[in-house]
């Protein structure tokens, strides 16, 4: 155990031991401390093996910014084990190794020569020859990839479900910039949400001695009313959304101001074997022994380009590590200060003007080369089992420049920052290039102050100290910072020198992308695929920037950074699917469909009955007794008002206006270009409304369709759709009548109640609105009415039907029964290009109307041409049933296709319907239709199969 | 005219026939448990578990019952003519878009300034809609209303949690200061076009289209469930006040 004593501010509890099993081994841990943490403190250093490389790599930032630690826990794969907090009973595996983390046979590819693997050799390698792809794709698959899923779906789905937060304020970072800046903004009135990634708020404050500091910040938020989000990175800023992402939840924010302190991320710096266990952070150092008092190392070599290095060395000095020299950057002038004085009288040894060339060890950290940055020699080889680096700090811009800010360079610093900023977008802290605790406070202070601001809140005193704040943060902003940019490479002859962990790509390789001329950041990303891991850029952004400056010649303002996107922090994908919300509509009869054992299938967006088992037997039960056919999905509006019926003579190719009260008349709907778009049956309950059915699929489009006509024509009219306020159920069959008798207070006679007629009456107490007509070519009533006595009017007709022979039928069999009457279904018989005339409906289209209609000057265009396809019905030869979608063929060339097939039981033989063309639209031509490979003879037939003259609908 | 064939409280019972009106929720409330009453012609959940254990998720977490019984009446009128006819039936209230008006015991809710849903006890929906008819007989242009309470299926979202229910399912800002009691918004509840009335502080109405009834109850109940809440029967729900003052018809008549 390499434990320290009580450190202050540690964030784990002594008192509680817990217990996990990393690779089938328990491992004792304190209740607070990380996967990550508990394996260091038990010994393990290393944590992964490399993507492409299969090296060894251990922590390195323990903040979750790189990739050296995912660990696959409890079967979900990509965990970072620096942040995730272990639970008792857990079950943590290594990832991307095999048999073994100690032992990876993939090793193999690290220890070739790197000649066999530059970047993009599988581009070149894997092209030839063609045959063998299956193979190569079979092995790359296998090879590729972070992590396994659980092969068994139910392992691998875990509950997720979105929370969408409004928000007056959201700040992203609750470093001290970023609590300051919520609180400010809480405090004038504005309802905040801050959010950050660590498992509590303080940033580098709580790993930096200052935890006090930071909870008391902290503390000041929630008092202010600040909803305080932790462990929940920001995904992204998606035109004012900020997913958040915490655990199970997927927040939503959406906030009127923006702030984004989203502080730096410490970089590494590129030399021999930098990936090696026992590289680390500076801040990651000090938050693995400050939070978790776990030592990093027992002897330590510290490389460093500013005081940030510096104070990591004396910090973890005070806490035991021995530090055994520091190289820092910096020439001998700017280096050091108190600091390096602090350091020296401690016996360690600061080396100005130097960096590391390389870490020295087979399994870990052995030993360190230090030399001359300049290469001027003066290196020397230290022994050391942990080498703390520290690159200079990058501001973390991904964000912020997803929300529209622009970035600068800071050549001072060597690093980009934030530049300009879009409306609603604030930033704060480091990310806007502040120095020190105070500039970083103030000017947390001042961003949440100015969003408020921009709300409306606030009041004189507050602007009065934002100005005041603009004039101290500026005299703070001018103080001189002592860093030193660090080479691209430093030692690069030395070994792999890496610019990105996550994908194994060395200095080198961007090198040898620039040579194949790849020779710009952008390019060169999609080639070595450099900032494209999980880390995101975090620690790959600015090295790479640096290596393609260096070897283009470049200054890091014109090599640029690639495009911020989405996602910042690695996201599983259960997370961003949420919860699966799928609105379906029932009819309110649903639940006895269910009871019936109805097969129950999606229908648009309605969930319908297809069939009760036998839809042949269904049909047949139709044509020979009755059937009862739930249609409460079909469109219904009431229309409304003196002009309804000139509406309506506007909307359809037919008429309405001189339709006679209690009577029913069918409508196809068309478009400006005279096409059929819906179709249905109007009915006329008084001199000024109209009841109007729609098809099922097409009744929120004729809705829109109604509405936005109404709008445009400013007509007295109303327009109501009722579509899920009906129930409506069809009751066909020769013995519909009978049934209709026993519960209907009307006379339902043929001479009392004829074929087309609509009339409104009581159905087993229930007022309804009955329309005789014949969807199915039986005798039959729609009956429409109130959707909460669904079940109550569907009980009693089947009651009252029971001696008649009376079954429920499903959406199938009224296919069939419909085809047999040639009746069409819109969008499955007719397409975008059909209209009335070619779908043998010329009756249909008025164009005697005195006024104008929806698509008149097309359809005249279309009465006067001989259409080149037409829609007919045929029957098989053979009795195969063909494919709807089936090719009608003349020789070898395609001239229609099936739309609609089914063999009828009762005509005993295989009906449809066909687009074929207008010269084969005559009875008793012959149609050849390819399907599957064959083709099948059949012959045309423009009347109904059944009924041909409607003498059963009428009698 | 009449529009019979959508009032549901229009059906007349008799001695072969005794309709008795459901709401597309019913199913889920009953495999939920509930205990069923007849009341106003309708079946409706009075309790699932006991009334105190109901009472302790509406205190403590969020409680979710079935009020798709409620009537509902649909009005349409030329602008001037739908604040006449409300002002005439509700007792001098006046409609603001954004915002439900409590008066008569029923929800006025402008749905634009032409259009107005006005949600009441299902007892009352005969009546109101009668005198609604009769202030909209002197209207000089077409006015039309009609029986819509079938057309929206309707739960009531109760507790302190209830926000944060409906934050799973909507992305509509329920925040007080956005929509204060009587704050009353048309949009989207989970992912279907819907309407939102804040009745209390934590109390909500949602109505969503009837067929799709079913579908809020089984979303509702999965997110409350999850935060710890449960079903309530009408019974504990009714202990729950609609935290508005209802609009005194003697002031808004003078």
């Amino acid at each position: 155990m390499s434990r320290l004593p009580e450190q202050p501010g540690e964030r784990i509890s002594r008192s509680k031991t817990i217990s996990f099993r990393f690779d089938g081994k328990t491992v004792q841990a304190y209740e607070g401390d990380t996967i990550g943490s508990a394996l260091y403190a038990a010994g393990r250093r290393t944590f992964s093996r490399s993507f492409k490389y299969h090296r060894r790599r251990g922590l390195m930032c323990c903040a979750g910014q790189c990739p050296n630690c995912l660990v696959a826990v409890d079967g979900a794969p990509g965990v970072r084990a620096c942040t995730e907090p272990v639970r008792d009973g857990i079950d943590v595996r290594h990832m991307n190794a095999r048999p073994g983390l100690d032992f990876d046979v993939m090793r193999a590819t690290d220890l070739a020569p790197s000649a066999l693997t530059p970047p993009g050799f599988y581009y070149k390698t894997f092209i030839r020859p063609r045959r063998l792809w299956p193979v190569y794709e079979k092995v790359l698959r296998h090879a590729a990839g972070l992590g396994v899923l659980p092969k068994k779906q139910a392992e691998r789905e875990w509950r997720t479900e979105y929370r969408r937060r409004h928000a007056d304020v959201l700040v992203i970072g609750a470093g001290a910039a970023g609590l300051r800046a919520a609180t400010a903004a809480a405090e004038l009135g504005a309802d905040v949400v801050l959010c950050d990634e660590g498992p509590e708020p303080g940033g580098r404050l709580l790993a930096e001695g200052h935890h006090e500091r930071a909870r008391a910040l902290a503390d000041e938020a929630r008092s202010a009313g600040v909803e305080i989000l932790v462990n929940a990175p920001a995904l992204g800023y998606f035109d004012g959304l900020v997913p958040v992402w915490q655990g199970a939840t997927l927040h939503q924010v959406r906030a009127k101001q923006v702030v984004f302190a989203t502080g730096t991320i410490e970089q590494p710096l590129v030399f021999a074997g930098n990936d090696l266990p026992g590289v680390m952070l500076s801040d990651g150092a000090r938050r693995l022994a400050a939070l978790y008092a776990v030592r990093p190392g027992a002897r330590a070599v510290v490389a460093t380009t500013s005081d940030r290095g510096l104070e990591a060395a004396v910090a973890l000095r005070d806490a035991g590590v021995e530090i055994a020299a520091v190289a820092d950057l910096r020439p001998d002038a700017a280096a050091g200060g108190a600091l390096g004085d602090r350091l020296a009288a401690g016996g360690t040894e600061v080396l100005a003007g130097h960096t590391i060339l390389e870490a020295r060890g087979r399994t870990t950290v052995t030993g360190a080369v230090l030399g001359r940055a300049d290469g001027s020699g003066g290196e020397r080889e230290v022994d050391c089992d942990l080498v703390i680096i520290s690159g200079g700090a990058a501001p973390a811009t991904s964000l912020v420049a997803q929300a529209g800010a622009r970035t600068t360079y800071d050549a001072a610093r060597g690093v980009f920052r934030t530049g300009e900023l879009p409306d609603a977008v604030h930033a704060a802290g480091d990310l806007t290039g502040a120095v020190g605790g105070e500039a970083v406070r103030l000017s947390g202070s001042l961003a949440g102050t100015e969003a408020a601001h921009a709300l409306g809140l606030g009041d004189g005193a507050s602007r009065a100290r934002v100005q005041e704040a603009h004039r101290r943060l500026a005299d703070l902003n001018t103080q001189a910072v002592a860093v030193a940019v660090p080479p691209a490479v430093a030692g690069g002859e030395r070994g792999k020198c890496f610019a990105c962990f996550c994908e194994d790509v060395t200095a080198k390789d961007i090198k040898a992308s620039i040579a194949e001329g790849y020779d710009s950041i952008e390019l060169s990303k999609r080639y070595t695929t450099v900032t494209m891991g999980p880390c995101q850029g975090r620690m790959c952004q600015l090295t790479s920037v640096r290596v393609m400056g260096q070897e283009t010649g470049q200054t890091l303002e014109q090599v640029g950074l690639t495009t911020a996107r989405p996602p910042w922090s690695s996201v599983p994908m259960g997370a961003l699917a949420g919860r699966p919300i799928e609105p379906a509509k029932r009819s309110s009869i649903h639940g006895r469909h269910r009871e019936l054992g109805a097969k129950i299938l999606w229908a648009g967006d309605w969930r319908r009955a297809y069939d009760y088992g036998d839809p042949q037997g269904e049909a047949v039960a139709v044509q020979r007794a009755a059937g009862l056919i739930d249609v409460s999905t079909l469109g219904k509006m009431l229309v409304r008002g003196p002009e309804a019926g000139a509406f309506l003579d506007r909307l359809y190719p037919n008429r309405f206006s001189n339709l006679k009260p209690g009577r029913i008349r069918y409508g196809v709907i068309s478009s400006d270009a005279g096409r059929i778009v819906d179709d249905g049956t109007i009915c006329r309950l008084d001199d000024e409304t109209f009841y109007v059915t729609t098809t099922s699929s097409g009744a929120g489009a004729m809705e829109e369709w109604f509405g936005w006509w109404l709008a445009d024509w400013r007509m007295d009219v109303h327009m109501t759709d009722v579509t899920q306020a009906i129930a409506a159920v069809n009751l066909a069959g020769p013995r519909a009548r009978d049934i209709m008798a026993t519960v209907c207070d009307l006379d339902v006679s043929n001479e009392a109640f004829a074929y087309m007629d609509g009339k409104r009456g009581l159905v087993a107490g229930v007022p309804c609105l009955i329309l005789r007509i014949g969807f199915v070519g039986e005798v039959g009533y729609e009956i429409h009415y109130p959707a909460a006595h669904g079940e109550h009017l569907w009980d009693a007709l089947i009651a009252a039907g029971a001696e008649h022979g009376l079954r429920p039928f499903g959406l199938e069999p009224q296919r069939l029964l419909r085809l047999q009457k040639m009746h069409i279904l819109v969008g499955q018989d007719t397409d975008s290009e059909s209209t009335p005339f070619a779908a043998a409906m010329p009756w249909i289209v008025k164009l005697d109307k005195a006024d104008d209609f929806i698509g008149k000057w097309a359809l005249e265009h279309y009465a006067d041409v001989e259409p080149e396809t037409a829609l007919v019905g045929f029957t098989m030869a053979d009795g195969h049933v063909p494919t709807e979608g089936a090719v009608v063929v003349q020789g070898t060339t395609p001239a229609g296709q099936v739309t609609s097939s089914r063999y009828s039981p009762q005509l005993g033989r295989v009906i449809g319907l066909a687009w074929v063309a207008s010269s084969l639209a005559r009875d008793d031509a012959r149609i050849t239709i390819s399907d599957a490979g064959s083709t099948y003879e059949a012959t045309v037939q423009n009347k109904p199969f059944y009924d041909p003259e409607g003498e059963v609908l009428r009698s | 005219m009449s529009f019979e064939f959508l009032a549901p409280g229009a059906a007349v019972p008799g001695d072969r026939f005794a309709p008795v009106a459901r709401t597309p929720m019913e199913r889920a409330a009953r495999a939920a448990g509930a205990r069923f009453e007849a009341r106003d012609g309708w079946t409706v959940a009075t309790g699932y578990s006991s009334l105190e254990q109901e009472r302790e998720a509406c205190r403590r977490a969020a409680g979710w019952a079935d009020v798709s019984h409620l009537g509902k009446l649909e009005l349409h009128a030329a602008a001037d003519d739908l604040a006449a006819i409300v002002a005439d039936a509700a007792g001098g209230a006046a409609l603001e878009l954004g915002t439900a008006t409590r008066a008569g015991d029923a929800w006025w809710l402008p749905l634009t300034t032409e259009r107005a849903l006005v949600v009441c006890e299902p007892a009352a929906t005969g009546s109101l809609r009668e005198r609604l008819e009769a202030a909209a007989a002197s209207a000089a242009r077409t006015v039309t209303v009609l029986d819509a309470t079938c057309k929206y299926a309707a739960l009531t979202l109760v507790g302190p949690l209830a926000r944060e229910v409906f934050a799973r399912f909507s992305a509509i800002d329920v925040r007080a200061r956005v929509l204060p009691v009587a704050g009353f918004r048309p949009g989207s509840i989970a992912r279907s076009p819907g309407l939102l009335v804040r009745e209390g502080e934590e109390r909500f109405l949602l109505m969503i289209g009837w067929a799709l009834g079913q579908y809020l109850w089984e979303t509702v109940a999965d997110a409350g469930a999850h935060l710890g809440g449960a079903p309530v029967g009408l019974d504990a729900l009714a202990e729950v006040a609609i935290g508005i003052a209802p609009v005194r018809e003697e002031a808004g008549r003078a």
